[in-house]
């Protein structure tokens, strides 16, 4: 008699957590090198009462549970900027940069920074892996380009122009990118059991920031979808406790 | 629930984003102004179901986890140095540097300012000042029976001086430059100040070592692009009112649980 009651509820509770990633997609909707979420369901099959090898036997309830969030990888949409230390990747791949405690992170947003050493590093002060250990700029190192396959030159110090080789930024791809798990600061972590590879040819863009790949009109309509299955449950719940309510009045309801 | 908390992040990371651009905006004909861009990345993800776990003894494992993500941080507001466009003026004593240099100004207090902002005077001493009166390094004295100042790309600033033919050299204007220009801390008034980001200051001679060379009787314009501003700005009011309406939703959804106690 409960079912009604908790099928309903398991799948406003499955709602709700859709509904927090929608908000998170659309709080990133200007996150440079953000991939969308989307959620996924299955239907978690609840144990019978009673015996249903016979005829006419009680049918199966069936729960509703998230079962995971799965990354969209697509391609966001490229801006330029002009400034010549934003790096976007178009295609595949994703930038090497050293976490916090050392380890390897993954991510596109290729907007980088030179920090007090002279290092590239993110925004966020992690240093981006070249291919053969992190990249470092002279004091008097000028125009700094980087060419389609990742090589960084610059123009050395002096009043003639000769051009400096200060490495090559490592992109790297992965067998299953949807593997990856988001660690905040729109970086990825491998897994263990994923190893990235090198990407041969890298496509890389200099200038430019590959922006957030939320669709805005794709999450207000999941937004809509999602309230209004919620409330028509919550009114499916009303009228169901009503439906009781009316039978208890009215089965209790003693004639005189 | 967790949205509401999520999408105030993201309404909070686009007002930051509409106060920049506006602050580009009302810069646009600063000089030498250089055009700041909010970057933002995401916030923590709780991992509900962690990826990878194993579901059985068989060695069975989750192909795909659950992490809800928290919301949008604005990790900096990094400034674009690139260079602006030159106009021309036709003051004597406006300089513009075309090349990765500041000009060196020393404040009453002693202590140092970085500029790029080259629309100098003369004051009463004959020396080269900003318009707040600080002197620009090295100081130079212009005598006061001079006339047709010249400053060469070089930054040597030389007069004709009555009574003799050939120009005096008066002394050459030094340029100063960072390893990260972005890191400098603007102080108001056009002006930068060193700090541990942008690395220690390297003097030199205008044209060497990437200094830039100086344009006398120019000015160095914002690098600020309105089409690229009011884009962005677009952009970002979008992105509020998408924000606004997560929270709406939330709400509607809380209240139609609410009204199922009567």
């Amino acid at each position: 008699m409960e079912n009604t009651l908790l099928v309903g509820l398991s799948r406003q509770v499955a709602l709700a957590r859709q509904l927090d990633v929608v908000a998170n997609n659309v709080a990133n909707l200007n996150t440079t090198g953000f991939k969308s979420d989307g959620s996924l369901f299955e239907e978690y099959i609840g144990p019978t009462a009673r015996e249903n090898g016979f005829r006419g036997a009680d049918r199966n309830v069936r729960f509703v549970q998230d079962r995971g969030i799965w990354h969209d990888m697509s391609q966001g949409p490229m801006q330029q900027t002009g400034n010549p230390l934003d790096v976007a990747i178009e295609g595949e791949g994703f930038f090497t940069v050293q976490g916090p405690n050392g380890a390897e992170r993954y991510t596109r947003n290729g907007s980088f920074q030179i920090s007090a050493t002279g290092q590239l590093v993110t925004g966020e002060g992690m240093p981006v892996v070249g291919e053969a250990g992190p990249i470092v700029f002279q004091q008097s190192d000028r125009n700094v380009m980087i060419s389609k396959d990742g090589r960084v030159t610059v123009n050395e110090g002096g009043s003639v122009r000769t051009e400096g080789f200060r490495g090559k930024i490592r992109v790297v791809r992965f067998a299953r990118p949807l593997d990856l798990i988001k660690e905040g600061a729109s970086t990825f972590r491998a897994p263990a059991g994923l190893a990235a590879q090198p990407v041969a040819t890298p496509n890389l863009q200099q200038a430019t920031v590959e922006k957030s790949n939320v669709n805005g009109v794709m999450e207000m309509t999941r937004l809509i979808d999602i309230t209004r299955t919620y409330t028509q449950i919550a009114s499916l719940l009303q009228q169901q406790s009503d439906l009781r309510r009316n039978a208890i009045q009215q089965l209790a309801d003693v004639p005189a | 629930m967790r949205a509401l908390h999520t999408a105030a992040t993201g309404m909070m990371a686009q007002e930051l984003n509409v106060q920049v651009i506006s602050n580009n905006i009302a810069n646009m004909r600063t000089t030498a102004y250089k055009r700041q861009r909010a970057e933002f990345q995401d916030l923590l993800y709780e991992h509900v179901r962690r990826i990878g776990t194993q579901t059985s003894d068989q060695g069975n494992t989750l192909p795909v986890g659950v992490d809800l993500g928290s919301g949008v941080k604005t990790v900096g507001t990094p400034r674009i140095m690139t260079q602006g466009t030159l106009s021309p003026t036709g003051k004597d004593f406006d300089i513009a540097i075309r090349g990765d240099g500041f000009f060196k100004i020393q404040k009453p207090d002693g202590t140092f300012t970085y500029t790029r902002d080259g629309s100098f005077d003369m004051d009463a001493q004959g020396r080269i000042v900003t318009a707040q009166g600080y002197v620009v390094q090295p100081g130079i004295t212009i005598p006061s029976n001079a006339s047709a100042v010249t400053i060469n790309t070089q930054g040597q600033v030389s007069v004709s001086v009555p009574g003799t033919t050939t120009p005096q050299v008066l002394g050459q204007i030094t340029l100063t430059r960072f390893i990260n220009q972005a890191g400098l801390s603007p102080i108001g008034d056009n002006q930068y100040v060193e700090t541990p980001a942008s690395g220690t200051p390297t003097d030199g001679l205008p044209t060497i070592d990437g200094m830039g060379d100086l344009q006398q009787g120019n000015l160095e314009q914002a690098n600020v692009e309105a089409v690229t501003e009011i884009s962005d700005l677009i952009a970002a009011q979008r992105a509020y009112e998408m924000n606004a309406k997560v929270i709406s939703a939330t709400d509607q959804m809380l209240s139609s649980t609410s009204n199922m106690m009567r």
